[in-house]
């Protein structure tokens, strides 16, 4: 069994986006565990991800801690968003059902349809969120 | 054909040509930088009332939902008066994300600016 990982500290600014992501779709396609269409998708959930953190948990402060570490161990690929906010799940927030019609709900159809698994884990003192893909078997 | 201000990198070019807004958009567009062309594109929609808004995306290689939000609000605004939004040149990854929405099919998807000009009101 073989494992790689990296870890990335941020402030909660979305300036800080776009490197995290690219960091994480990096790590992902320097391992080889997933096709460049895969570590995509991996960073475009990670953004949406961060970008809940952001807007819903540290209500748009800026200034606020999230560590993102990512994990290959063989075909798998984890990644672990961990903050300090108000520690809601999001899965039990009600949604309106998605209307394209109506802006938002994009980023949650991303997570679900993208990801093989998204799971939250309450912490004391903020939340631990979890995602998870596997290589394709086609691949 | 009319040269507008815009006022952020992200959409470094805007013009008018009769009922139509043609705006060319540059990098990769997520919470960092969607408000801002948020604000513009409601600006636009406010101060020229347009029958067409026309987004050039080649240079757009990514965009994240908050992107997508600010584009299906505009195009909330302009259905109220018969408009719509045409989107050219799309990146992979962008239209990959407007497949997943659901949204390639309620915005206009032309092969360039002109085919948008020259469709039927």
């Amino acid at each position: 069994m073989s494992s790689h990982q990296i870890e990335v500290r941020i402030d909660s600014d979305p300036a800080n986006l776009a490197a995290v992501r690219k960091a994480v779709e990096s790590f992902a396609a320097n391992t080889g565990a997933l096709d460049e269409p895969c570590c995509g998708n991996v960073g475009l959930c990670l953004n949406e991800i961060l970008a809940n953190v952001i807007r819903h948990a540290y209500n748009n402060r800026t200034d606020k801690p999230i560590h993102v570490r990512a994990e290959v161990a063989d075909d798998l690929l984890t990644v672990e968003i961990r903050d300090w906010g108000n520690g809601i799940d999001p899965t039990t927030v009600p949604q309106a059902p998605y209307d394209p019609l109506t802006p938002g709900g994009v980023g949650l159809i991303c997570i679900r349809e993208l990801m093989d698994e998204v799971t939250y884990h309450p912490q004391s003192d903020g939340m631990l969120t979890r995602m998870t893909k596997r290589r394709p078997k086609s691949q | 054909m009319e040269e507008l201000k815009t006022n952020t990198p992200t959409v470094p070019t805007a013009r008018r040509s009769g009922d139509a807004i043609l705006l060319s958009l540059k990098g990769e567009i997520d919470l960092h930088n969607s408000p801002a062309v948020r604000t513009l594109f409601l600006d636009l929609l406010k101060t020229y009332n347009p029958k067409r808004f026309v987004l050039n995306l080649t240079d757009v290689p990514y965009m994240d939902s908050s992107a997508i939000a600010v584009l299906v609000e505009a195009l909330q605004k302009l259905r109220k008066t018969g408009g719509k939004i045409y989107l050219t040149n799309l990146q992979p990854r962008v239209r990959g994300l407007l497949e997943i929405a659901r949204l390639d099919s309620i915005f206009v998807l032309v092969k360039d600016e002109d085919e948008a000009l020259q469709e039927p009101k």
